[in-house]
């Protein structure tokens, strides 16, 4: 601002004679009193304005630069607990999926899997079919009911359209006349947003 | 070029580098205030630190005393409140037990998620699975999958865990 102040005045009080605009060395200036006194003063601003736009623009790129730095990081694009809602939801959808496709009785195989082609899909649901060919005859045969619950559930990684999760089940399985048995199986799953609800596409055994 | 225009100029630029200064402050901080990056952020490390610790305390060196020795003091370093008490107390008795078996164990986590983070209180709830690695002196070793619950606080010294729980089953949801 100081560099433009100077010349304004300087400009206004030289226009008559038209030369000193176009060159604004000391000799045409030292023709005007006025402007004999205010040149090195003009020049002295110049410098201290440039200075000042180049010290601006370095402290504006230096704290965007930091401000970048601070935002890029892996942790923005990862919702998972920082999305309450969104987490809660991925957590409860994938935990009844899961209950439902390894819960089946001797009766209910059909249902199950029914259900298993709604909630599964992918790698997850080649996974089950073949899995399941065996388990429905298991069931039939020894009469095997087995029903699983999600005892605990987290997310590793929730983005808008996929996220991962570690949930812990515990199966009990009965054959009729037996006493039941309860076991631990734990699983890494890939959940997809699909329409409203998540679906899981990926099962990994841990 | 006139003057006028160039003294216009000189302002325009001033402008401008004021405007750039005053977006990069603003942007710089955006990014300091915004609780949910601190949130994500306190999160990521929460769970790598419990990663690392939770594998320290499933591992153990069992070839010599010297070695049970500084596996139970890596095992301090990695817990805090109740559990550190607790590993305090039973040292001597861990030490020689541990040296008398003198088996080897490590321990890997194969997956982990926070399930609770409270940035405030400085706590939080971390779920994992360990493949755990035994070898015993004589005999052949195995793997052993576990699955933890441990609560996580946070010290000076990053997220270390204050209470371990292997979540057995039928515990419940």
């Amino acid at each position: 601002m100081t560099q433009s102040g100077g010349t304004t005045v300087q400009d206004t009080s030289s226009k008559p004679e038209r030369e000193p605009e176009r060159e604004p060395g000391t000799a045409t200036r030292t023709g005007t009193e006025e402007g004999g006194t205010g040149t090195p003063r003009a020049a002295w601003r110049r410098v201290l304005a440039a200075t000042l736009a180049v010290a601006l623009l370095a402290a504006g790129a230096v704290l965007f630069v930091q401000g970048r730095h601070l935002r890029d990081t892996p942790a923005t694009s990862n919702r998972a607990l920082t999305d309450t809602a969104g987490t809660n939801r991925v957590v409860g959808d994938v935990s009844s999926a899961l209950g439902k496709v390894f819960t089946y009785n001797p009766r209910s195989t059909a249902a199950t899997k029914e259900s298993a082609k709604r909630l599964l899909a992918g790698k997850a649901l080649q996974q089950y079919a073949a899995l399941f060919g065996q388990v429905e005859k298991q069931a039939a045969d020894q009469k095997l009911t087995l029903t699983s619950q999600a005892v605990r559930a987290g997310v590793t990684r929730l983005g808008t359209r996929s996220a991962r999760l570690l949930v812990f089940l515990d199966q009990v399985s009965e054959r009729e006349g037996k006493a039941a048995t309860t076991a631990a199986a734990q699983l890494s799953v890939t959940a997809e947003l699909r329409g409203d609800r998540w679906i899981i596409v990926d099962i990994t055994s841990r | 070029m006139n003057a006028r225009t160039r003294s216009l100029g000189g302002w325009a630029v001033m402008l401008a580098a004021a405007l750039v200064c005053a977006l990069g402050g603003w942007s710089y901080t955006q990014a300091r205030g915004d609780d949910t990056l601190a949130y994500a952020k306190a999160r990521d490390a929460a769970t790598a630190d419990g990663r690392s610790r939770l594998a320290r305390l499933n591992s153990m060196d069992g070839t010599s005393a010297a070695s049970v020795k500084s596996g139970l003091t890596a095992w301090l370093a990695a817990s805090t409140g109740p559990l550190r008490t607790q590993l305090e107390r039973t040292r001597k008795k861990d030490t020689a037990e541990l040296a008398e078996a003198g088996a080897t164990a490590r321990g890997k986590v194969t997956d982990a998620a926070l399930t609770a983070l409270d940035v405030r209180a400085g706590t939080a709830v971390l779920i994992a699975t360990v493949d755990v690695a035994v070898t015993p002196r004589t005999g052949k070793g195995g793997t052993e999958r576990k699955r933890f619950e441990a609560t996580l606080a946070r010290t000076g010294d990053g997220w270390k865990i204050k209470a371990l729980d292997a979540i057995p089953v039928g515990s419940g949801g």
